[in-house]
């Protein structure tokens, strides 16, 4: 029997045979469509993952003519931050546009929390007005809407991480609304600022960390942006699979948000006014790289199916197919990537 | 997609300026660039294309635009508004 | 009434979240002579980790979650008495949980120790972002049975190996069972540490500790 070099979703190293990595496939592509309610992938679709999975090449790549486009999120966090190379966010964008020939970048700050923005936003903005002198790629402005900032001891508002397991139900519920008028605020307030200063788009990232309340305040932000600038591009950037029901009850246009998985969140996003929806799927550290590869692409290809916008599937650690590990393997990286250009049909990454 | 190397800024920014998605973007891009959106991403085409058209490329020669003066160029070859050209022509007098 | 009947009857107002519907099922069942650990772990927890399932898969939300514990709670109040006899705040075994330093993810956590509070396990939550240290004072203080920790990050994820080796250092590796939590945990990671046990989701996370307090 054959026996196939793999992952598992932790990335560590392992080896299956054919008939492990086919039913992985399998069970992976069902489990999202039980959980979806959407289509399981064909047998020619899995026919492909498998080819994809057992190519003894190290990295693949899609087929000519397949390639998309990338966007970042923390894009000025990685080089300065992450890989401590002492650059200042300028030299990092340019390092990304004249030497790593990224197709878009991103200005973001290490504080990345669209509250926390409010009190630096004259230095954003000229940060941005100086990289764009200089840029020739689309250059977004990004921060998290990160709802539970809004909370006690970091906001004014009561904590309803600690009212639910008291079971204040009706009290979590009511501080959840009152959080997100201020995270309305802020998100409006600082794109715009950001817009005026020449940001090419304005990212949303991990939109719904704080679960429905946090995502209806992101929509509700996009609408009034959009309507304020009927030209300005937005990425909407998931933080899950579905909606996390912190609060159960909101709901945006008739659809309730707690528990929609990626198809849904793209027509709620692509009605408030998103212009790029940014998916996620989240990494089963446990099960293998097959599984969690069929799995994604299963509701990927259901969310670039319904989306009349483009999507870019969220590739980073932990989601995305991609192992949940500091050192992502390029193997399991490249093979995600070519899986979800080319059955998942995604727009970018 | 290479960004500058290739089209990836381009075919980027018609994503964001016109939610396109990536068929219909390259589509755009290929039609404006007058070539197939297969060779969009064909290092050699494209850095022929981009310093005919002076669009800007990843090698840092004299005389050729950078930064801002490459944008001024895509924003008329795309036929979009770009954010920080609008605000140049304003700061400058231009418009 | 039948012991399946019960059975089913008590998930079902678990899922329902009916409180009252519950707290007279449990009287009933009592008087009818059933036996109450049974009808708690095949009935009511049954129902819970049923709910713990769903909410892993978007169907019923955080606050539906923490009625049906509240619920839950109520029920197993009323049987626990007959178990213990009138003691009622015997409980099953004592656990320690925290997410570990460094790393503030804790809604997870939040979940596992709403969880574990009604199948009758004292829960010290310690909150978010402590060291080992301070864990492992904690569960000296409180004789704890179990140590939980939880870790959202593959940076953090190595506290929980932190504190498998602090404990053998000190001679107290014996005193407690660990079990470790998070998304980038797996039974795998928990082999290599020596943690004694390693749960999925919150559901499991209950299970589990009912295993390490031999209690299932
Ligand atoms: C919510 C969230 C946040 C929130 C946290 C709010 C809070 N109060 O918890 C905020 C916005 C603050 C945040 C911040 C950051 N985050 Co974050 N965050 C997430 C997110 C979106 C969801 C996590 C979550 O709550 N899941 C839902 C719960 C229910 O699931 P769970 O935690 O896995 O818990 C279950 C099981 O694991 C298990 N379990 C959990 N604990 C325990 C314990 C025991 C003992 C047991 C037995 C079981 C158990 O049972 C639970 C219930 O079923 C994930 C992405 C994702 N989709 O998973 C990223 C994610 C974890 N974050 C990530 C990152 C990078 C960060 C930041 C560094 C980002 C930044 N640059 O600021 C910071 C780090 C802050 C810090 N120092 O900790 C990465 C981690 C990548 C990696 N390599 O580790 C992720 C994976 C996203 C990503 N791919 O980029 N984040």
């Amino acid at each position: 029997m054959s026996e196939f070099y793999t992952r598992y979703g932790d990335g560590s190293p392992t080896r299956v045979s054919a008939d492990e990595m086919r039913r992985d496939l399998e069970v992976g592509t069902n489990d999202a469509a039980d959980r979806g309610k959407i289509p399981a992938l064909s047998q020619s679709e899995l026919d492909h993952l498998f080819d994809i999975c057992t190519r003894p090449d190290k990295t693949v790549s899609v087929e000519r003519g397949n390639e998309v486009v990338v966007t970042f999120d923390a894009g000025t966090l990685k080089l300065p931050i992450r890989a401590g190379v002492p650059m200042d966010r300028s030299s990092a964008i340019l390092t990304h546009e004249r030497a790593f020939c990224s197709d878009t970048m991103e200005l973001a700050h290490v504080d990345y929390s669209y509250k926390q923005l409010k009190a630096i936003i004259h230095e954003e903005t000229a940060a941005m007005e100086h990289v764009q002198l200089n840029t020739i790629i689309p250059i977004f402005y990004g921060a998290m809407p990160n709802l539970g900032l809004y909370t006690k001891p970091d906001g004014p508002i009561e904590n309803w991480s600690e009212l639910l397991p008291l079971a204040k139900i009706s009290e979590a519920k009511a501080a959840q609304e009152e959080a997100m008028e201020h995270a309305i605020k802020d998100m409006v307030y600082v794109a715009s600022r950001m817009y005026e200063a020449g940001a090419d788009g304005i990212n949303f990232d991990t939109v719904g960390a704080s679960g429905d309340a946090d995502v209806l305040a992101s929509l509700k932000a996009v609408e009034i942006l959009k309507n304020k600038y009927p030209d300005i591009a937005i990425e909407f950037g998931m933080s899950g699979e579905f909606i996390l029901g912190m609060h159960g009850d909101l709901f945006f246009d008739g659809k309730r948000l707690a528990g929609l998985y990626p198809h849904q969140q793209v027509k709620v996003a692509e009605k408030a006014g998103a212009t790029i929806f940014g998916a996620v799927i989240n990494t089963n550290s446990s099960r293998t790289f097959a599984w969690n590869l069929a799995r994604t692409v299963t509701f990927v290809k259901a969310c670039t199916e319904a989306a009349s916008i483009p999507v870019h599937v969220n590739v980073g650690m932990g989601v995305g197919a991609i192992p949940n590990s500091n050192t992502p393997a390029v193997d399991a990286v490249s093979r995600a990537d070519k899986a979800l250009v080319e059955i998942g049909k995604a727009d970018g990454l | 997609m290479g960004g500058i190397r290739t089209a990836g800024d381009l075919v980027a920014r018609m994503q964001m300026a016109k939610g396109m998605k990536i068929k219909e973007a390259k589509e755009y891009v290929a039609g404006k660039l007058g070539i197939s959106t297969f060779e969009l991403c064909d290092e050699a085409v494209m850095q022929e294309i981009r310093e005919s058209l002076d669009i800007g490329h990843v090698q840092a020669r004299d005389g050729a635009s950078i930064g801002i003066q490459a944008k001024f160029n895509i924003a008329k070859l795309l036929g979009i508004d770009i954010r920080s050209v609008e605000n140049f022509k304003r700061l400058t007098g231009l418009k | 009434m039948s012991i399946e009947d019960i059975f089913l009857e008590a998930r079902e107002t678990i899922l329902q979240c009916d409180q009252e519907r519950a707290v007279r099922l449990a009287e009933r069942a009592l008087a009818e002579g059933y036996d109450p650990v049974e009808v708690i772990s095949s009935g009511f927890s049954y129902g819970i980790r049923q709910m713990g399932e769903l909410f892993g898969r978007g169907e019923v939300f955080l606050p539906q979650l923490i009625m049906s514990s509240e619920v839950m709670k109520a029920a197993v109040q009323i049987l626990d008495a007959a178990i213990i006899q009138g003691e009622t705040t015997q409980y099953k075994g004592t656990i320690v949980i925290a997410t570990v330093e460094g790393d503030v993810h804790d809604i997870g956590k939040g979940i596992v120790v709403s969880l574990l509070k009604t199948q009758g396990i004292q829960v010290y939550d310690m909150g978010r972002d402590v060291s080992t240290v301070k864990i492992i004072e904690k569960a000296l203080e409180v004789k704890a049975d179990i140590i939980g920790t939880s870790a959202l990050l593959t940076t953090t994820l190595m506290s929980q190996k932190k504190l498998e080796d602090e404990l053998r250092k000190n001679g107290l590796r014996d005193q407690f069972k660990t079990m470790v939590g998070g998304a980038p945990a797996t039974q795998r990671w928990a082999d290599r540490i020596g943690a004694d046990a390693y749960a999925e989701d919150a559901a499991e996370a209950v299970t589990k500790a009912l295993l390490l307090l031999n209690r299932t």
